[in-house]
């Protein structure tokens, strides 16, 4: 447990370095900032510098966490940062929920369940790093503070290192777990892993592909009909969608309205000929009838 | 009904009685629309149209449709013999219900009553990205939401650009973006496909 | 996926274009629609006669990139108005800029044909109000000439 702990703030830096480096180098994240919720908080004329900013405080984060020796104010500096991000997923969601939430990189899908899981995640390790570490002894540098809370959260802490103890975790076993499920929870990643998994089940599973089907469809028959010059010479007085089709002698008929007329095609259930269909206008009222 | 269709098939297959050419309609080719292309639209750009009708079906009486429009405004629409309808193809007038979403085109009546000549029941046109491919639907996200795409055996067919229409299906690919063409399920995040349009 | 040069000067910069003309919902609606919003211009309605065209700002080009299936389009601004004539049944409709779209380079090099003749590319997304002036909202897509109103 110990071990799980002391490895989280590399972690946490691993993923706000990536962020970071994201936000102030990546050519495309900063075109599309216009379109994150990061837009809408800021101003969309504010958005890149915004992005930069928030890209920098990433990097200063990672870096103190990955500097030693690590102080607590690094580990709150994470877990206020995880919590900030939470916060501001929750603002995305609700004022922006069209918006993608620029985050660790380029994707247009608004923010999910997924990256509140993450975001969530990272804050859980940046809370165990911070309880993790010893605070700096007096007069070794920078001020540290061990309230009653955090002594109350340490020994807590103590007591389910024990208990972790007795269970014996593989500890690179957990974090090799931990990293998956964050990388596993970022749609950043999807098209590297997700969407070639998914096409390769589609095409070992074919899950479209339907037998033959005796009936031609209307709409490929309707398709070839708007294609042919038959349509083209009649479309113009055509005043209504279909209104009734049958099929008969190897024809589909399909029938219009054409103002105080009715237009009657014929369309050919087999060839894809455009020039095959025919077209006639009857001088009769439109009746709807029954679709075959 | 089956002489009526006997007549247009004769009319269609061989020239029987009552037929009017294609010709003969003089304004019918598209050379005179072009011309009558010139005279003015009565609707000025930009503005609603009152021969178009956009809402929910709220009741039905007789022939007629009640509608709460989206921006809250009722149409009263009335659905005669020549009036087509559509849900997922050409449907009789009995197949819409309360609840269906609609366009409808017609003609705006003195009394402000909309005389339709075309009423679409649940059409949507939407486009997005497959994110799954399973069984038999297609996980489309459109505009971030997910949107569940049935595909309705003998109905639903797939357009790749020039090539004829198919049944077939199974050339869509995840991660690509379609354009589905379909009929939506009231109340749900869920289609039926009717077309879907891919590029490749 | 067919990427060429972008045409330059814009193709409907001397006369008319022809291209891909579909249906989009916005404004107040209900089904999937709903979640879409009054457009790039704030105005834009399933009922009104109105379009979306690719080039209205820097942003929407970035987004639409028609130049990428090797057209180039005019910048337009809300309110500019376009006419659109099917090709074969020479219907047509007068309609203004309410929003951004379609998304061009997506379906690059994608074909619609009526009769002998065929037309390229998205170019220019309808309202439901103004395809259905000029085809059946099932049709979902046909080949049209674009203009200056």
């Amino acid at each position: 447990m110990h071990g799980i702990a002391a490895s989280q703030p590399y972690v946490i830096a691993f993923f706000l370095l990536w962020a970071g480096l994201m936000k102030l180098l990546s050519r495309r994240m900063r075109a599309q900032a216009g379109r994150t919720a990061l837009a809408r908080l800021s101003g969309p004329a504010r958005a890149v510098p915004a992005l930069r900013l928030v890209g920098l405080g990433e990097l200063a984060v990672a870096a103190a966490l990955l500097l030693p020796p690590l102080h607590l104010l690094d580990a709150v500096a994470a877990a206020l940062l995880s919590a900030g991000f939470l916060v501001y997923l929750a603002y995305a969601s609700v004022a922006a929920p069209a918006s993608s939430c620029g985050c660790l990189g380029t994707h247009s899908r608004p923010v999910d369940v997924r990256a509140f899981a993450r975001a969530g995640l990272l804050l859980a390790a940046a809370l165990l790093t911070a309880l993790g570490t010893r605070p700096a002894a007096p007069g070794a540098g920078a001020p540290g503070t061990v309230t009653g809370v955090q002594a109350g959260l340490e020994a807590g802490v103590k007591a389910g290192v024990k208990a972790a103890d007795g269970l014996a975790a593989p500890v690179p076993a957990v974090i090799v777990l931990e990293v998956i499920v964050l990388l596993a929870l970022s749609a950043e990643l999807d098209r590297y892993w997700l969407t070639p998994l998914r096409r390769l089940l589609v095409r070992l599973r074919r899950p479209l592909a339907a037998p033959p089907q005796e009936r031609v469809p209307l709409e490929a028959s309707l398709h070839l009909l708007r294609r042919s010059p038959a349509y083209c010479s009649a479309a113009a007085g055509l005043t209504s969608d279909v209104l009734e089709t049958w099929d008969e002698d190897g024809m589909r008929f399909v029938v219009y309205g054409a103002r105080d007329r009715t237009a009657v095609f014929a369309v050919p259930l087999s060839g894809d000929d455009p020039g095959a269909v025919r077209v006639a206008l009857v001088a009769e009222p439109p009746l709807s009838g029954s679709p075959a | 009904m089956r002489s009526r269709r006997d007549v247009l098939r004769s009319a269609v297959l061989g020239g029987g009685a009552g037929v009017v050419a294609a010709t003969a309609m003089g304004s019918l080719g598209p050379e005179a629309a072009f011309a009558a292309q010139k005279t003015a639209q009565k609707v000025e750009p930009g503005a609603p149209d009152p021969d178009f009708a956009e809402g929910r079906i709220r009741s039905i009486k007789d022939n007629t449709l009640l509608v709460l429009g989206s921006n809250l405004v009722f149409h009263t629409i009335r659905v005669v013999d020549g009036t087509s309808l559509w849900k997922l193809g050409p449907v009789p007038f009995d197949a819409a219900r309360p609840g269906d979403g609609l366009y409808a085109r017609g003609v705006r009546m003195p009394d402000g009553m909309l005389a339709a000549e075309s009423v679409w029941l649940n059409i949507v046109n939407i486009r997005g990205h497959i994110k799954n491919i399973a069984g038999q639907t297609l996980r489309l996200d459109h505009n971030g939401h997910e949107v569940l795409c049935h595909v309705v055996p003998g109905k639903s067919v797939a357009i790749h650009s020039e090539s004829p229409p198919t049944a077939d299906l199974s050339m869509l690919k995840v991660s690509q973006h379609v354009q589905i063409l379909g009929a939506w399920r009231p109340d749900t995040n869920e289609v039926d496909i009717a077309t879907v349009f891919s590029p490749h | 996926m067919a990427r060429s040069k972008a045409t330059d000067p814009p193709a409907d910069l001397l006369g008319p274009v022809q291209g891909e003309v579909s249906w989009f919902c916005c404004g107040t609606a209900w089904g999937p629609c709903s979640s879409t919003g009054k457009g790039a211009c704030g105005t834009c309605n399933s009922g009104s006669l109105q379009h979306a065209w690719p080039n209205t700002s820097d942003a929407c080009w970035s987004i639409t990139r028609p130049d990428r299936c090797g057209v180039s389009l005019s910048r337009r601004t809300c309110g500019y108005r376009h006419r659109v004539t099917a090709l074969c049944s020479g219907a047509s409709v007068v309609t203004a800029i309410a929003d951004c779209g379609p998304q061009t380079d997506l379906f690059c090099g994608e074909r619609s044909c009526c009769g002998a003749t065929c037309a390229d590319n998205r170019l220019i997304d309808l309202t439901p109000a103004a395809y259905s002036q000029i085809a059946s909202l099932s049709s979902g897509l046909r080949p049209v000439e674009i203009s200056s109103a």
